[in-house]
C-alpha cells in the first residue's frame, strides 16, 4: 500500500511539475533560510559561552558621576581589581587586560599591532584561553615578557621555533622575550588580541606609578569570583570599598565613583557600555523574528498549494472511495505524500544551506559556522519542522477529501468549498503583513543610513588623508618641519596634526569649567588636542571668539576652544557669554577663547557631547593632509616616499577621513544587506504562493471566463476581474502590516540619536511595491486565461 | 439478494422537497441481469447509487443479502459495499495517475490482500480480457472501449456478487459497446448478478428484464 501511495505521489508531482517545483523551492528557501538564521542567532549568543569558569567570571566598571553627567564606563582603573582581591575573600582571582597598539618588529620583519594588550598572567586560569607552548603561571608573570597567538607567532617566526625569542616593541627599543605561544582567540570572544604583553610591562616599566592612580580609565578589569551568589552581596559593599580608598580625592574633585560587576556571559549582548566587540539584542530578536516569519510564509504557502490543489485530487479520492478505500486509508495517503515533499523540501534546503553557509558568512561579517553539518541537533530540529509541515500541510486537504461524498465529486459537482477560500485568503493575508512589513524595513533601515551618510556632519572630511603615527614621539617633536614638507608635495594643499580624527575615538577629560552662575562646574569633556590649522583645515565653523593664533602665545598652553553642547550643559544662553571664562583640565588653566559649531565627532548613533580643542604636540598622534583630488595615488606615492625617509621604522599607515568615518556604520550596513535580502526572500515565497494560488483560482473560473468572453468582455476587462480580488487582499495585508512596521522600526530607530522621520511615503511605497509584484504574479496567469479561446474552456465535459 | 421497500429520494429545493425516487419497491435476485431504463433525470442513476451504497436514501429500507443497509453504520456499509459490489461508470473513473494493472490492483490493496496473491489474481483477469501486453500504459494512452474494459477489470478483481454498471457503453461507439456488452452477458452467464442503467433499448435487451423509471417511479 505504501509503495502505491508513493508511486502515486512521484506521479503526481511529475504531472504537475511547476506547481511542484514552486511548492517545493518555497518551502525549501524558506527552510534554508530559516535555518542560516538559526546558526547566525545561536552563534551570536554563544559569545563568550566557552569559558569553563564563566559564570563566576564578571567585569568591573564605572559608573563616574559630576554634577552634569553621568558616564557610564566599562572599564576599571588599574589598581582597583587588585584592590578588591585584597579586601574582600569573595574574589578569588582578578584580571586587567590594557589594549594598547604598539609597533613590534623582529629584525627587519614589523608590523604595526593594533591588537595588542597588555594582561595579566592570570588571564590564562580565570578564561579558558589555552597556552599551546609555555607554562600559563609564568608566561605574563615578570615585565618584558610576551605572549603570541598561533597566528601572530607565524607571523613573526614562520616555523622557526617563537618561545625564547627576541621582540622588539615601539620599534627598536624595548625588547622582550616570548613566553608563549597561545591558540588564537576563539571567534564568538568579546576581546581578541593577536600579542599580549605582561601587565607588569606596562604598569612598572612603561608608566612606574600606574598602580596607584585611581582615576585613569583605559583597561578592562575581571574579577573571578568564588560563588556566582556572592555578585550582589560583593556589589553593594564596593561604595564604601570606593570611599575608603579614594573617598578624599573624589569629594575634592566633585565626583563619585560607582563600581559594579557585570557577568561575563552578558557582556557582548546586553551590556549597554559597550566592548571591544559587542552585539546587539534587538538585532538578534529582529533576525529570529524574521527567521520565524519566512518559515511561516512558506509553510503557509505550501499549506495553501495542498489545499487549492486538493480540488484536483477530488476525482482521485472518490474513485478510490468507489474501489473500496476509507477515510483513515485515504487520510493517511495524503498525509503522507504532502510529509514525502517536505522531506524533499528539508534535503533541498541543507543543500542550499551548505552552498550558502560560506556567503552568508561573508554578509554577516563573521564566521558563524565552518559548516552546516556540525550542527546535527538544529538538521534533526528542521526535520522535525519539515515533518510538521507536512502532516499541517496535509491534514486539511486529507480531511475534507476524504470526506467527500464520492458520487457527487465524480458526477463533477464539486466545487471547493467556501471555507477553504476563506481560509486560503487570509494566509495570503498573512503572508503580506510579513512581506509589506518586511520591505517597509528595509526601506526605512536603508533611508537612516542614507540619511547619516549624507547627514552634513559639520566638518569637511572630503580629501583628508589621515596618516597614523601612533604618537612617535620623532614626529611630534619635528612636526613644523615635517608639516612643511608635506604641504609642499605636490597637490597637497595644507596639513595638520592631531590626537583624534573626528569618528576615531577621543579621550574624555574631567574637566572644571566656569558655569553662568560663575561656579567651576565639574565637567566631563570630550578632548581634542589639535594644532593651529586644525580648525581651518577640518572646515569647523567658529559662531564666538577666535580660533587658536600664533600671534597669541598663551594659546598653546591656557586656552581652549569649546563646542556650543558645552556652552548650553554650562547654562549659557549665548555663545559669547562664555568667551573668557575660566577652565581647569588635566593640570592646564586657563580661558575659553572660542566656541566651535557643534560637529559630529561621533558616529550619528550617538549625540553630541560637550568637548574642547586645546593646543598639545605631545598628545599627536595623526597628520591629516588635506589634497586636491588630482593624481591621488601619485599624491598618496610621494607621502610615502617621504615617511619613509622620515621615519624608516614605522610602517606608512593612512586612509581617508570620510572612508574612515562612514566605517562606523559597517554594522549598521550589514542589517540593512541582511534584512534586504530577507526581505526579498518573503516577498519571493509569497509570491511563489501567489502564482500557485492565482493560476488555480485561474483555473477553476475558466468557464467563467469563456461564458464573459462569449458575452463580449474585453481582455482587460478579465484581468482585472482576476485580479481584482488579489489585489484587494494585498490592500488588507497593507494596512494591517504598516501599523506594524512603524512599531518596530520605531524602537529601532531608538538607537540613533540622529534619525529619520518615518514619513507616510515609506509606508506607501512598500504598499505599492508590494502591490505592483503582486500584480505582476497574478496578471500573468490573468492575462493567459483571457487570451484563451473561450470555445475550448467551455468544451470541457 | 435486494429488497427495496418504499425507497424515497428527495433534495430541498428552497423550501420544498424535490423528489427524485418516489416510494420504489423492487426485488431482484442472484443472477439477474436487469436493465434500468428512462429518461434523462427519472432517477436512474440515484437508484443505481442507492443500490450501490454510494448514496443514501432520504426514506425507506434497504435489504442487501438480507441485512438491513439503511441500519448499518458507515464502517459495515464499507465492508459490505467492498466485499460483493463492483462498479463501472460511462466516464471509466480510472486513475490517471496509476498505470492499467495499478488500477486494477487498487480495490485489492484496500482489502489488505497480500502482494503476491494480488499479483496472481490481477494476472488472472489481464489474461482473460486480453490487456496483458497494455498492462504498464496509463489509461490516456487508451482508447474508450480499453478504458473501460479495464473499468470493468477492476471492477470484477474483487469478485464481487454483484455488478452496477452506469450507463457503461455511453461514452463509447457501438462497436466497443457491443463488445461490452457481449462480455457483461458472459458474465452474467458465470453467475454475477448485473444492474445497468442504459437508455439504449439494444443493450437492454442483453438483460434478463427491464425496469422503467419515469419521474422517480417503477413505470409497470
Amino acid at each position: 500500500m505504501i509503495r502505491n501511495y508513493f508511486k502515486i505521489a512521484f506521479r503526481n508531482l511529475w504531472r504537475h511539475r511547476v506547481f511542484s517545483f514552486i511548492n517545493i523551492l518555497g518551502l525549501s528557501v524558506g527552510m534554508s533560510a530559516c535555518l542560516l538564521i538559526y546558526l547566525y542567532v545561536s552563534f551570536e549568543l554563544s559569545y563568550d559561552r566557552y569559558h569553563a569558569k564563566g559564570d563566576r567570571i564578571f567585569r568591573v566598571v564605572t559608573n563616574i558621576k559630576t554634577p552634569t553627567d553621568t558616564l557610564d564606563w566599562n572599564s576599571a582603573s588599574i589598581p582597583m581589581s587588585p584592590a578588591m582581591k585584597k579586601d574582600f575573600p569573595e574574589v578569588e582571582q582578578f584580571v586587567r587586560i590594557e589594549p594598547n597598539s604598539l609597533l613590534v618588529s623582529r629584525g627587519e620583519t614589523k608590523f604595526q599591532e593594533d591588537k595588542l594588550a597588555f594582561a595579566d598572567s592570570s588571564l590564562f586560569s580565570v578564561f579558558t584561553l589555552p597556552l599551546v607552548k609555555g607554562d600559563p603561571d609564568k608566561a605574563l608573570a615578570a615585565p618584558w615578557q610576551v605572549v603570541l597567538t598561533e597566528t601572530s607567532a607565524k607571523k613573526y617566526f614562520g616555523t622557526a621555533e617563537p618561545v625564547g625569542q627576541t621582540l622588539y616593541l615601539t620599534g627598536s627599543r624595548l625588547p622582550a622575550t616570548v613566553t608563549g605561544v597561545m591558540k588564537d582567540f576563539p571567534d564568538n570572544s568579546h576581546f581578541k588580541y593577536d600579542i599580549l604583553v605582561s601587565m607588569t610591562t606596562w604598569t612598572q616599566k612603561i608608566n612606574p606609578g600606574l598602580d596607584d592612580q585611581w582615576e585613569g580609565f583605559n583597561g578592562f578589569a575581571y574579577v573571578l569570583l568564588h560563588d556566582a551568589k556572592d555578585a550582589p552581596g560583593l556589589k553593594a559593599k564596593l561604595p564604601a570599598f570606593i570611599d575608603r580608598h579614594i573617598g578624599k580625592d573624589l569629594q575634592k574633585a566633585q565626583m563619585t565613583f560607582t563600581l559594579d560587576l557585570e557577568p561575563m556571559k552578558d557582556i557582548y549582548l546586553r551590556s549597554k557600555r559597550g566592548a571591544p566587540e559587542s552585539g546587539s539584542l534587538p538585532n538578534i530578536t529582529i533576525f529570529s523574528l524574521i527567521a520565524v516569519f519566512i518559515l511561516l510564509i512558506a509553510s503557509i504557502n505550501f499549506i495553501n498549494l495542498a489545499t487549492a490543489r486538493s480540488a484536483e485530487r477530488a476525482k482521485e479520492v472518490g474513485i478510490r472511495k468507489v474501489v473500496g478505500a476509507d477515510r483513515k486509508q485515504l487520510t493517511g495517503q495524503f498525509l503522507g505524500e504532502s510529509v514525502l515533499l517536505c522531506m524533499i523540501s528539508f534535503l533541498m534546503a541543507v543543500g542550499l544551506c551548505a552552498l550558502l553557509l560560506p556567503l552568508f558568512n561573508q554578509l554577516s561579517g563573521k564566521t558563524i559556522s565552518h559548516g552546516i553539518f556540525d550542527h546535527a541537533s538544529t538538521i534533526g530540529i528542521l526535520l522535525l519542522i519539515a515533518i510538521t509541515i507536512g502532516l499541517f500541510a496535509g491534514i486539511y486537504p486529507a480531511l475534507v477529501l476524504s470526506g467527500f461524498r464520492p458520487i457527487a465529486v465524480l458526477k463533477g459537482s464539486f466545487s471547493s468549498g467556501k471555507k477553504g477560500i476563506l481560509l486560503r485568503k487570509g494566509l495570503v493575508v498573512s503572508q503580506f503583513v510579513i512581506s509589506i512589513a518586511l520591505i517597509t524595513g528595509t526601506l526605512v533601515v536603508y533611508s537612516q543610513l542614507t540619511f547619516m551618510r549624507n547627514q552634513d556632519l559639520g566638518f569637511s572630511k572630503q580629501q583628508q588623508l589621515v596618516i597614523n603615527f601612533d604618537g612617535d614621539s620623532t614626529i611630534w617633536q619635528h612636526y613644523e618641519a615635517f608639516k612643511q614638507q608635506l604641504t609642499s608635495l605636490p597637490n597637497a594643499l595644507s596639513a595638520t596634526a592631531s590626537s583624534a580624527i573626528p569618528g576615531q575615538g577621543n579621550p574624555t577629560a574631567y574637566s572644571q569649567l566656569e558655569n553662568h552662575l560663575g561656579v567651576m562646574q565639574p565637567t566631563n569633556m570630550e578632548l581634542f588636542s589639535i594644532d593651529y590649522d586644525f580648525i581651518k583645515q577640518y572646515g569647523i565653523q567658529i559662531v564666538a571668539g577666535r580660533p587658536f593664533s600664533t600671534g597669541f602665545p598663551s594659546d598653546s598652553t591656557r586656552a581652549i576652544l569649546v563646542n556650543e553642547e558645552a556652552v548650553s550643559t554650562l547654562g549659557y544662553h549665548s555663545p559669547q557669554e562664555i568667551i573668557g571664562k575660566k577652565f581647569s583640565q588635566w593640570g592646564r588653566q586657563g580661558t575659553i577663547i572660542g566656541v566651535v559649531k557643534n560637529f559630529h565627532f561621533r558616529g550619528l548613533q550617538n549625540a553630541i557631547k560637550p568637548m574642547d580643542f586645546r593646543i598639545r604636540p605631545r598628545d599627536f598622534s595623526f597628520v591629516t593632509v588635506k589634497i586636491s583630488g588630482r593624481d591621488v595615488q601619485k599624491t598618496i606615492a610621494a607621502a610615502g616616499d617621504l615617511w619613509r625617509r622620515t621615519l624608516p621604522n614605522r610602517p606608512f599607515a593612512y586612509y581617508f577621513a570620510d572612508e574612515e568615518f562612514n566605517k562606523l556604520y559597517r554594522s549598521e550596513d550589514q542589517f540593512g544587506q541582511l534584512f534586504l535580502n530577507f526581505a526579498i526572500l518573503a516577498i519571493f515565497i509569497s509570491c511563489l504562493g501567489l502564482l500557485g494560488l492565482a493560476s488555480y483560482s485561474t483555473l477553476q473560473r475558466t468557464k467563467e471566463i469563456g461564458i464573459r468572453k462569449v458575452l463580449g468582455s474585453s481582455v482587460g476587462g478579465i484581468v482585472n476581474l482576476l485580479s481584482k480580488d488579489f489585489l484587494k487582499l494585498v490592500w488588507i495585508a497593507f494596512l494591517i502590516a504598516s501599523p506594524l512596521a512603524y512599531i518596530g522600526m520605531h524602537k529601532w530607530l531608538q538607537d540613533f540619536a540622529y534619525r529619520i522621520d518615518m514619513d507616510w511615503w515609506i509606508f506607501a511605497m512598500a504598499g505599492m511595491i508590494a502591490m505592483l509584484i503582486a500584480l505582476f504574479t497574478v496578471s500573468f496567469h490573468a492575462v493567459r486565461s483571457a487570451l484563451a479561446n473561450p470555445t475550448k474552456s467551455l468544451r470541457t465535459e | 439478494m435486494i429488497e427495496l421497500k418504499r425507497i424515497s429520494k428527495w433534495v430541498m429545493v428552497g423550501n420544498k422537497p424535490n423528489f427524485i425516487l418516489k416510494d420504489i419497491n423492487l426485488g431482484i435476485k442472484e443472477g439477474e441481469f436487469v436493465s434500468i431504463m428512462g429518461p434523462s433525470g427519472s432517477g436512474k442513476s440515484s437508484l443505481l447509487n442507492i443500490i450501490g451504497m454510494l448514496d443514501d436514501a432520504s426514506e425507506g429500507e434497504y435489504f442487501f443479502l438480507n441485512q438491513a443497509v439503511h441500519g448499518l453504520k458507515e464502517k459495515h456499509r464499507s465492508q459490505l459495499y467492498k466485499q460483493y459490489i463492483g462498479f463501472v461508470f460511462q466516464a471509466y473513473h480510472l486513475i490517471d495517475e496509476l498505470t492499467v494493472y495499478e488500477n486494477i490492483e487498487t480495490p485489492l490493496i484496500y482489502q489488505n490482500i497480500k502482494s503476491s496473491e494480488r499479483q496472481a489474481m490481477v494476472a488472472d483477469i489481464l489474461d482473460r480480457f486480453q490487456i496483458v501486453g497494455k498492462k504498464d500504459l496509463f489509461p490516456t494512452q487508451l482508447s474508450g472501449g480499453q478504458q473501460q474494459l479495464v473499468g470493468i477489470a477492476r471492477a470484477l478483481i474483487a469478485k464481487p456478487k454483484l455488478l452496477l454498471a452506469d450507463e457503461p457503453t455511453g461514452n463509447l461507439n457501438s462497436r466497443q459497446g457491443e463488445e461490452i456488452m457481449d462480455l457483461f452477458k458472459e458474465l452474467n452467464k458465470e453467475g454475477v448478478t448485473i444492474i445497468q442503467v442504459t437508455h439504449s433499448e439494444k443493450n437492454a435487451g442483453y438483460g434478463t428484464r427491464i425496469i422503467n423509471l419515469l419521474d422517480g417511479r417503477v413505470e409497470l
